[in-house]
Protein backbone atom coordinates (compact mmCIF):
# COMPACT_ATOMS: atom_id res chain seq x y z
CA UNK A 1 0.00 0.00 0.00
CA UNK A 2 1.20 3.47 -0.73
CA UNK A 3 2.18 5.50 2.25
CA UNK A 4 2.94 8.68 0.45
CA UNK A 5 -0.35 10.44 0.89
CA UNK A 6 -0.08 13.85 -0.64
CA UNK A 7 -0.42 17.01 1.28
CA UNK A 8 -3.94 18.32 1.20
CA UNK A 9 -4.95 20.81 -1.36
CA UNK A 10 -6.56 23.99 -0.23
CA UNK A 11 -9.94 22.54 -1.11
CA UNK A 12 -9.40 19.50 1.02
CA UNK A 13 -8.20 21.61 3.90
CA UNK A 14 -11.27 23.74 3.68
CA UNK A 15 -13.45 20.67 3.70
CA UNK A 16 -12.33 19.76 7.14
CA UNK A 17 -11.78 23.24 8.43
CA UNK A 18 -14.98 24.59 6.98
CA UNK A 19 -16.84 26.89 9.31
CA UNK A 20 -20.11 25.68 10.76
CA UNK A 21 -23.35 26.95 9.39
CA UNK A 22 -24.95 30.26 10.19
CA UNK A 23 -26.79 30.20 13.47
CA UNK A 24 -24.36 28.11 15.54
CA UNK A 25 -23.41 29.59 18.86
CA UNK A 26 -19.83 30.59 19.45
CA UNK A 27 -19.43 27.42 21.51
CA UNK A 28 -20.59 25.24 18.62
CA UNK A 29 -18.38 27.10 16.17
CA UNK A 30 -15.34 26.08 18.14
CA UNK A 31 -12.89 23.74 16.55
CA UNK A 32 -10.85 21.16 18.33
CA UNK A 33 -7.40 19.90 17.47
CA UNK A 34 -7.30 16.32 16.30
CA UNK A 35 -4.15 14.26 15.90
CA UNK A 36 -4.56 11.33 13.55
CA UNK A 37 -2.39 8.28 14.04
CA UNK A 38 -2.24 5.31 11.71
CA UNK A 39 -2.45 1.78 13.02
CA UNK A 40 -0.83 -1.26 11.43
CA UNK A 41 0.04 -0.86 7.79
CA UNK A 42 -2.57 1.78 7.19
CA UNK A 43 -1.14 4.65 5.14
CA UNK A 44 0.05 7.55 7.21
CA UNK A 45 -1.47 10.91 6.50
CA UNK A 46 1.18 13.50 5.76
CA UNK A 47 -0.89 16.04 7.60
CA UNK A 48 -1.72 14.52 10.94
CA UNK A 49 -3.00 17.48 12.83
CA UNK A 50 -6.34 18.97 11.91
CA UNK A 51 -8.67 21.58 13.31
CA UNK A 52 -12.11 20.02 13.25
CA UNK A 53 -15.51 21.47 14.04
CA UNK A 54 -16.83 20.12 17.32
CA UNK A 55 -20.03 19.05 15.64
CA UNK A 56 -18.32 16.92 13.03
CA UNK A 57 -19.23 13.26 13.34
CA UNK A 58 -16.87 10.31 13.49
CA UNK A 59 -18.50 8.99 10.33
CA UNK A 60 -17.80 12.21 8.51
CA UNK A 61 -14.20 12.20 9.65
CA UNK A 62 -13.78 8.57 8.60
CA UNK A 63 -15.11 9.41 5.16
CA UNK A 64 -12.71 12.30 4.90
CA UNK A 65 -9.73 10.15 5.80
CA UNK A 66 -10.84 7.41 3.41
CA UNK A 67 -11.07 9.85 0.54
CA UNK A 68 -7.80 11.45 1.51
CA UNK A 69 -6.04 8.08 1.54
CA UNK A 70 -7.89 7.01 -1.61
CA UNK A 71 -9.11 3.78 -0.09
CA UNK A 72 -10.93 1.23 -2.22
CA UNK A 73 -14.63 0.69 -1.79
CA UNK A 74 -13.95 -2.66 -0.16
CA UNK A 75 -11.58 -1.20 2.39
CA UNK A 76 -13.05 -0.10 5.63
CA UNK A 77 -11.70 2.56 7.92
CA UNK A 78 -12.00 2.25 11.67
CA UNK A 79 -11.46 5.11 14.04
CA UNK A 80 -10.56 4.50 17.67
CA UNK A 81 -10.26 6.54 20.81
CA UNK A 82 -8.15 5.37 23.68
CA UNK A 83 -6.52 3.09 21.09
CA UNK A 84 -9.14 0.45 21.65
CA UNK A 85 -12.65 1.79 21.46
CA UNK A 86 -14.54 2.61 18.29
CA UNK A 87 -16.92 5.48 18.98
CA UNK A 88 -20.29 5.31 17.34
CA UNK A 89 -20.30 6.82 13.84
CA UNK A 90 -22.67 9.62 14.72
CA UNK A 91 -20.66 10.63 17.75
CA UNK A 92 -19.46 14.20 17.61
CA UNK A 93 -15.72 14.77 17.83
CA UNK A 94 -16.32 17.62 20.25
CA UNK A 95 -17.73 15.15 22.76
CA UNK A 96 -14.78 12.81 22.20
CA UNK A 97 -12.45 15.71 22.84
CA UNK A 98 -14.21 16.48 26.11
CA UNK A 99 -13.87 12.86 27.25
CA UNK A 100 -10.51 11.85 25.88
CA UNK A 101 -8.68 15.00 24.92
CA UNK A 102 -5.41 15.86 26.62
CA UNK A 103 -2.78 18.53 26.07
CA UNK A 104 -5.37 20.42 24.07
CA UNK A 105 -5.86 17.75 21.45
CA UNK A 106 -7.77 14.60 20.70
CA UNK A 107 -5.70 11.66 19.53
CA UNK A 108 -7.58 9.38 17.16
CA UNK A 109 -6.16 6.16 15.82
CA UNK A 110 -7.38 4.97 12.47
CA UNK A 111 -6.82 1.75 10.64
CA UNK A 112 -8.01 0.21 7.46
CA UNK A 113 -9.09 -3.33 7.03
CA UNK A 114 -10.81 -5.40 4.42
CA UNK A 115 -14.50 -5.07 4.92
CA UNK A 116 -16.21 -8.26 5.98
CA UNK A 117 -15.75 -10.73 3.16
CA UNK B 1 -1.51 -24.84 26.42
CA UNK B 2 -4.12 -22.17 26.80
CA UNK B 3 -2.87 -19.39 28.98
CA UNK B 4 -4.89 -16.42 28.05
CA UNK B 5 -4.30 -14.14 25.13
CA UNK B 6 -1.52 -15.84 23.31
CA UNK B 7 0.54 -15.04 20.27
CA UNK B 8 0.71 -17.45 17.39
CA UNK B 9 2.69 -17.54 14.18
CA UNK B 10 5.09 -14.95 15.44
CA UNK B 11 7.46 -14.52 12.53
CA UNK B 12 9.12 -11.48 11.17
CA UNK B 13 6.68 -11.43 8.30
CA UNK B 14 3.41 -11.88 10.05
CA UNK B 15 2.21 -10.09 13.09
CA UNK B 16 1.05 -12.24 15.99
CA UNK B 17 -2.54 -13.44 15.94
CA UNK B 18 -4.57 -12.48 18.96
CA UNK B 19 -6.77 -15.37 19.94
CA UNK B 20 -9.17 -15.28 22.82
CA UNK B 21 -9.82 -18.32 24.95
CA UNK B 22 -13.04 -18.98 26.78
CA UNK B 23 -11.82 -17.90 30.18
CA UNK B 24 -10.53 -14.62 28.78
CA UNK B 25 -13.86 -14.17 27.06
CA UNK B 26 -15.74 -14.65 30.32
CA UNK B 27 -13.51 -12.21 32.15
CA UNK B 28 -13.96 -9.58 29.45
CA UNK B 29 -17.69 -10.13 29.64
CA UNK B 30 -17.73 -9.74 33.40
CA UNK B 31 -15.86 -6.46 33.17
CA UNK B 32 -18.22 -5.26 30.48
CA UNK B 33 -21.11 -6.35 32.66
CA UNK B 34 -19.82 -4.40 35.65
CA UNK B 35 -19.68 -1.25 33.59
CA UNK B 36 -23.06 -1.99 32.06
CA UNK B 37 -24.55 -2.24 35.52
CA UNK B 38 -23.01 1.07 36.50
CA UNK B 39 -24.33 2.71 33.37
CA UNK B 40 -27.67 0.96 33.34
CA UNK B 41 -26.96 -0.26 29.84
CA UNK B 42 -28.97 -3.44 30.23
CA UNK B 43 -26.56 -6.30 29.54
CA UNK B 44 -27.01 -9.52 31.48
CA UNK B 45 -25.08 -12.76 31.69
CA UNK B 46 -27.08 -15.82 30.72
CA UNK B 47 -25.42 -18.95 32.06
CA UNK B 48 -25.83 -22.34 30.53
CA UNK B 49 -27.30 -24.53 33.22
CA UNK B 50 -24.72 -26.32 35.28
CA UNK B 51 -21.67 -24.79 33.66
CA UNK B 52 -19.58 -21.68 33.51
CA UNK B 53 -20.45 -21.33 29.87
CA UNK B 54 -22.79 -18.56 28.93
CA UNK B 55 -23.33 -15.42 26.93
CA UNK B 56 -24.13 -11.76 27.28
CA UNK B 57 -27.63 -10.68 26.40
CA UNK B 58 -29.34 -7.39 25.86
CA UNK B 59 -32.62 -6.24 24.43
CA UNK B 60 -33.27 -2.83 22.99
CA UNK B 61 -35.87 -0.92 21.10
CA UNK B 62 -34.81 0.80 17.93
CA UNK B 63 -36.57 3.31 15.83
CA UNK B 64 -35.85 2.65 12.18
CA UNK B 65 -36.68 5.18 9.47
CA UNK B 66 -39.40 3.75 7.29
CA UNK B 67 -37.80 4.97 4.10
CA UNK B 68 -34.78 2.71 4.57
CA UNK B 69 -36.49 -0.30 3.11
CA UNK B 70 -39.64 -2.32 2.61
CA UNK B 71 -40.55 -2.64 6.27
CA UNK B 72 -43.44 -0.25 5.96
CA UNK B 73 -45.09 -2.60 3.50
CA UNK B 74 -45.24 -5.40 6.00
CA UNK B 75 -48.13 -5.98 8.27
CA UNK B 76 -47.70 -5.72 11.95
CA UNK B 77 -45.38 -2.76 12.05
CA UNK B 78 -46.12 0.23 14.19
CA UNK B 79 -45.89 3.64 12.73
CA UNK B 80 -45.37 6.75 14.64
CA UNK B 81 -44.45 10.06 13.08
CA UNK B 82 -41.07 11.06 14.34
CA UNK B 83 -37.87 12.48 12.97
CA UNK B 84 -35.25 10.03 11.84
CA UNK B 85 -33.10 8.75 14.67
CA UNK B 86 -29.87 9.44 12.90
CA UNK B 87 -29.72 13.05 11.83
CA UNK B 88 -26.80 12.47 9.51
CA UNK B 89 -28.92 10.45 7.13
CA UNK B 90 -32.06 12.43 6.60
CA UNK B 91 -34.53 12.38 3.81
CA UNK B 92 -37.79 13.99 4.64
CA UNK B 93 -39.40 13.90 8.06
CA UNK B 94 -40.95 10.56 7.26
CA UNK B 95 -42.34 8.18 9.80
CA UNK B 96 -40.26 5.57 11.52
CA UNK B 97 -40.84 2.07 12.81
CA UNK B 98 -40.12 0.57 16.17
CA UNK B 99 -38.28 -2.72 16.23
CA UNK B 100 -37.33 -4.84 19.22
CA UNK B 101 -33.83 -6.21 19.15
CA UNK B 102 -32.24 -8.97 21.12
CA UNK B 103 -28.44 -9.20 21.08
CA UNK B 104 -26.33 -12.10 22.29
CA UNK B 105 -22.57 -12.21 22.57
CA UNK B 106 -21.27 -15.76 22.41
CA UNK B 107 -17.80 -17.19 22.28
CA UNK B 108 -16.58 -19.05 19.23
CA UNK B 109 -13.97 -21.66 20.06
CA UNK B 110 -13.05 -22.24 16.48
CA UNK B 111 -12.35 -18.58 15.82
CA UNK B 112 -11.14 -17.69 19.29
CA UNK B 113 -13.35 -14.65 19.15
CA UNK B 114 -16.69 -13.31 20.32
CA UNK B 115 -19.62 -13.57 17.93
CA UNK B 116 -22.66 -11.36 17.80
CA UNK B 117 -26.01 -13.09 17.40
CA UNK B 118 -29.18 -11.07 17.16
CA UNK B 119 -32.81 -11.16 16.22
CA UNK B 120 -35.48 -8.59 15.78
CA UNK B 121 -39.22 -8.41 16.24
CA UNK B 122 -42.02 -6.02 15.55
CA UNK B 123 -43.83 -4.72 18.59
CA UNK B 124 -46.50 -7.31 17.85
CA UNK B 125 -43.95 -10.08 18.19
CA UNK B 126 -43.47 -11.01 14.55
CA UNK B 127 -39.85 -11.87 13.90
CA UNK B 128 -38.03 -10.16 11.07
CA UNK B 129 -36.92 -12.16 8.09
CA UNK B 130 -33.47 -11.64 6.62
CA UNK B 131 -34.66 -9.22 3.98
CA UNK B 132 -36.57 -7.16 6.49
CA UNK B 133 -33.58 -7.13 8.80
CA UNK B 134 -31.48 -5.66 5.98
CA UNK B 135 -33.83 -2.73 5.94
CA UNK B 136 -32.87 -1.92 9.49
CA UNK B 137 -29.17 -1.68 8.70
CA UNK B 138 -27.98 1.88 8.40
CA UNK B 139 -27.41 2.69 4.69
CA UNK B 140 -23.82 3.64 5.43
CA UNK B 141 -23.06 0.02 6.30
CA UNK B 142 -25.32 -1.68 3.86
CA UNK B 143 -23.26 -1.27 0.73
CA UNK B 144 -20.16 -2.75 2.29
CA UNK B 145 -22.01 -5.69 3.79
CA UNK B 146 -23.87 -6.38 0.58
CA UNK B 147 -20.65 -6.64 -1.36
CA UNK B 148 -19.63 -9.55 0.78
CA UNK B 149 -22.86 -11.19 1.87
CA UNK B 150 -21.49 -14.63 2.60
CA UNK B 151 -19.18 -13.40 5.28
CA UNK B 152 -21.32 -10.74 6.78
CA UNK B 153 -24.80 -11.24 8.15
CA UNK B 154 -26.55 -14.53 7.79
CA UNK B 155 -28.93 -16.75 9.66
CA UNK B 156 -27.86 -19.59 11.82
CA UNK B 157 -29.12 -21.74 14.62
CA UNK B 158 -28.10 -20.28 17.97
CA UNK B 159 -25.46 -22.66 19.34
CA UNK B 160 -26.96 -22.72 22.82
CA UNK B 161 -30.64 -22.04 22.28
CA UNK B 162 -31.18 -23.81 18.98
CA UNK B 163 -33.39 -21.02 17.65
CA UNK B 164 -32.78 -19.14 14.42
CA UNK B 165 -30.76 -15.97 14.87
CA UNK B 166 -28.90 -13.62 12.63
CA UNK B 167 -25.20 -13.39 13.25
CA UNK B 168 -22.14 -11.48 12.14
CA UNK B 169 -19.64 -13.99 10.82
CA UNK B 170 -16.47 -13.93 12.93
CA UNK B 171 -14.01 -14.88 10.22
CA UNK B 172 -12.75 -11.32 9.86
CA UNK B 173 -12.78 -10.43 13.51
CA UNK B 174 -9.16 -11.26 14.21
CA UNK B 175 -8.12 -9.19 11.25
CA UNK B 176 -9.34 -5.89 12.57
CA UNK B 177 -9.01 -6.74 16.24
CA UNK B 178 -5.42 -7.84 15.76
CA UNK B 179 -4.44 -4.41 14.48
CA UNK B 180 -5.98 -2.70 17.46
CA UNK B 181 -4.54 -5.12 19.98
CA UNK B 182 -1.08 -4.92 18.46
CA UNK B 183 -1.12 -1.14 18.64
CA UNK B 184 -2.36 -1.20 22.22
CA UNK B 185 0.22 -3.78 23.18
CA UNK B 186 2.97 -1.66 21.68
CA UNK B 187 1.84 1.14 23.95
CA UNK B 188 1.53 -1.13 26.95
CA UNK B 189 -2.16 -0.39 27.17
CA UNK B 190 -4.54 -3.17 28.26
CA UNK B 191 -7.62 -3.77 26.16
CA UNK B 192 -10.96 -5.43 26.82
CA UNK B 193 -11.23 -7.52 23.67
CA UNK B 194 -14.99 -7.98 23.87
CA UNK B 195 -15.66 -4.31 24.51
CA UNK B 196 -13.35 -3.20 21.76
CA UNK B 197 -14.85 -5.66 19.30
CA UNK B 198 -18.38 -4.71 20.27
CA UNK B 199 -17.70 -1.03 19.74
CA UNK B 200 -16.77 -1.85 16.14
CA UNK B 201 -19.47 -4.34 15.18
CA UNK B 202 -22.31 -3.15 17.37
CA UNK B 203 -23.25 0.00 15.45
CA UNK B 204 -23.52 -2.00 12.22
CA UNK B 205 -26.57 -3.78 13.61
CA UNK B 206 -27.97 -0.88 15.54
CA UNK B 207 -26.37 -1.68 18.87
CA UNK B 208 -25.08 1.40 20.57
CA UNK B 209 -22.07 1.09 22.83
CA UNK B 210 -21.89 4.27 24.91
CA UNK B 211 -18.63 6.14 25.23
CA UNK B 212 -18.88 5.79 28.99
CA UNK B 213 -17.70 2.21 28.70
CA UNK B 214 -14.19 3.47 28.28
CA UNK B 215 -14.12 6.74 30.15
CA UNK B 216 -12.31 6.37 33.46
CA UNK B 217 -14.43 5.60 36.47
CA UNK B 218 -13.57 6.11 40.11
CA UNK B 219 -13.65 2.43 40.76
CA UNK B 220 -11.39 -0.57 40.86
CA UNK B 221 -12.54 -1.83 37.49
CA UNK B 222 -9.48 -3.01 35.69
CA UNK B 223 -9.17 -3.66 31.98
CA UNK B 224 -5.97 -5.63 32.35
CA UNK B 225 -7.40 -9.02 31.58
CA UNK B 226 -6.48 -9.11 27.93
CA UNK B 227 -2.86 -8.19 28.28
CA UNK B 228 -0.76 -10.77 26.46
CA UNK B 229 1.77 -12.65 28.54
Amino acid sequence: MSDNAESPTETQKEELHSPSENSATSEEKKKIDVLLKAVGDTPIMKTKKWAVDRGRTVQSLAQFISRFLKLDANEQLFIYVHQSFAPSPDQEVGVLFDCFGSDGKLVLHYCKSQAWG
Amino acid sequence: MKDGLRENFFTSRRRPAFVLDEEQFRRCCQLLLQRSDQLGDGWSWEAVQGSEEGYLRKTALRSVPSDWGPLHDQEGFSFHPQTLYDGSYTGTNSSSLVVQYEYHILFSCSYGAPVLYFRAFTLEGKSLALEEMWSTIHPNYRLRLQNFPLNAISQQEHPLLGQPFFFLHPCRTEEFMGLVLQAAQDQGRPVNYVLSWLSVVGPVVGLDVPLQYCTPLHSAVSLNSTKPD
